[in-house]
């Protein structure tokens, strides 16, 4: 483990052994083999000198910021911050010092530079109504400029639940006519990082893998990363347990919420959203929505805002007996090979799983 | 009124899936990989880690696979970023490696099967680093 990356972090006080630790911890929550934990401290150690470093161009549409605020407000920034050591963040108007006139020419300068070579972040919707008028930067519409420099990107980042499904500012009735990223550009690789926001180390892991691997990480059919939104909040749900037994709190201060039960009836969307906050958690690993004793408003699927009412139980049937089908594979595959009894584990949770979509609430 | 007044009661009660005797029966056939891991290591000296996190393992069961394998005549404390402990196994070679954040939170944790854990190992260049520190006490004193 040796290079420039390293010597800066030591600079700073952040040893070998620390980077290490943390890339290992990465690769564990990414569901990658403790050998991928290696790999990516070498990869990353090694990145180039600044004027070499892969250049990433962050573009902010239609969004409160709070994407922002989620990555770098996460609990040990020296540590997440290793990861935008490793890059160039050529333009990021929330965080860069120059403005007007400068930060456009930075931008300018970093797409001509790095032509066909730059990661592009977007983070926000982009509004096509008024010929794109909601929303304009320095005199251009979103869609305008989305289209520039989607044009020399390698890959896009959708970031946050706007930028990869319309979010909040698409909800019905959708005034400013806001699309998704993926609505627009066609012919480039988009990875969606959904989430009202998103959780930092997903965003991380995400820049972590590119650096490391050169690629993006497999995807799934919304385009999000398979490594984070694998599976339910309700697979990985600690009150999973109480929904399986059928018990549920039926209000915020009866018996059954203080015992901690299911709060399924209280319209907790775990069961058809995909993300990882039950097992990466919030803010630091302190504590997530549920454990708070909320459901889950499902922040990290297409229309979660329409969906019929935060507080509105899902119209799938509460079914313990499927569920316990479920447990059954677990158990089968847990006596062939443990290793493969937790994808084995993932594969029958997914068959075993209805495909209810949020629009079915309505119903 | 203030927060403390209003009460917060969390009962796991008896029928509670979190209870400390919950096995899930998952933990046993980890020593079979364990062995096999550890006769490689003999072997062909390869070394390899298991990430407990991605098993389905219960508290149960990671306290089980902890006293079963027991405990070894060396454990390294890692202050960086928060606390991490590699702890030698009462089977040589096997070690237990739990990593803290600064809140005191396991934010990961491992199985190594190694002759010492990489982590350990002082590198290259940090004995360099060492090495130059010396240099400059010893110059010191002259
Ligand atoms: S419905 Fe919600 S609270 Fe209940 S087990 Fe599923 S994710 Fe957890
Ligand atoms: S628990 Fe659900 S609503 Fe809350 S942040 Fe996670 S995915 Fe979003």
């Amino acid at each position: 483990m040796q290079g420039p990356l390293i010597d800066t972090l030591a600079r700073q006080g952040v040893t070998r052994r620390t980077f290490f630790k943390y890339c290992a911890t990465l690769a564990s929550l990414m569901a990658l083999p403790p050998s991928a934990g290696r790999a990516m401290a070498e990869a990353m150690a090694a990145a180039p000198a600044a004027s070499r470093r892969p250049s990433v161009i962050w573009l902010p549409f239609q969004e409160c910021t709070g994407c922002t605020e989620s990555i770098t407000r996460s609990h040990s920034p020296s540590i997440e911050g290793l990861i935008f050591d490793a890059i160039s963040l050529d333009y990021q108007e929330t965080l860069m010092a120059a403005a007007g006139h400068q930060a456009e020419e930075a931008l300018h300068n970093a797409m001509k530079e790095n032509e066909g070579k730059y990661l592009l972040i977007v983070d926000g919707s982009v509004p096509l109504g008024l010929d794109g008028a909601y929303s304009c930067i320095a005199g251009k519409t979103n869609l305008e400029s989305l289209k520039e420099a989607a044009k020399g990107a390698a890959a896009i980042v959708a970031m946050g639940s706007c930028a990869a499904f319309g979010g909040i500012p698409k909800a019905n009735p959708n005034p400013t006519g806001a699309v998704a990223v993926s609505d627009i550009i066609k012919d480039k690789p988009i990875i969606n990082i959904p989430g009202c926001p998103p959780i930092p180390v997903v965003i991380t892991g995400v820049l972590a893998h590119f650096l490391t691997f050169g690629s993006l990480p497999e995807l799934d059919k919304l385009g999000r990363p398979k490594a984070f939104y694998g599976e339910t909040i309700h697979d990985r749900c600690y009150r999973r347990p109480f929904y399986d037994q059928g018990k549920f709190a039926k209000t915020f201060d009866d018996e059954g919420a203080r015992k901690g039960w299911c709060l399924f009836e209280l319209g907790c969307k775990g069961p058809v959203t995909y993300n990882a906050c039950a097992t990466v958690k919030w803010n630091g690993g302190t504590s997530w929505p549920v454990e708070s004793g909320h459901g889950c408003l499902g922040c990290s699927e297409p229309d979660f805002w329409d969906g019929g009412g935060f507080y509105r139980a899902l119209s799938m049937p509460a079914d313990p007996l499927k569920m316990a089908a479920t447990a059954a594979a677990v158990g089968a595959a847990a006596g062939v090979a443990i290793t493969f009894a937790n994808r084995a584990k993932k594969s029958s949770a997914k068959a075993a799983h209805e495909t209810v979509t949020l629009a079915d609430l309505e119903k | 009124m203030s927060l403390e007044d209003i009460r917060v009661v969390v009962d796991a009660g008896e029928s509670s899936p979190y209870r400390a005797d919950a096995l899930s029966g998952n933990a046993p056939v980890l020593l079979h990989e364990l062995a096999e891991h550890v006769r490689q290591l003999v072997a062909a000296g390869e070394s390899t880690a298991i990430d407990l996190n991605a098993l389905p393992l219960t508290p149960a069961d990671l306290d089980w696979l902890k006293a079963t394998l027991g405990e070894g005549e060396i454990s390294v404390t890692l202050h960086s970023d928060g606390e991490s402990t590699l702890a030698e196994t009462a089977c040589p070679g096997i070690w237990w490696v739990n990593h803290h954040n600064e809140q005191g939170h396991v934010v990961s944790r491992f199985i190594e099967v190694a002759f010492v854990p990489e982590l350990v190992k002082a590198h290259p260049e940090d004995v360099k680093t060492g090495l130059e520190h010396l240099e400059s006490l010893i110059f010191d004193l002259s």
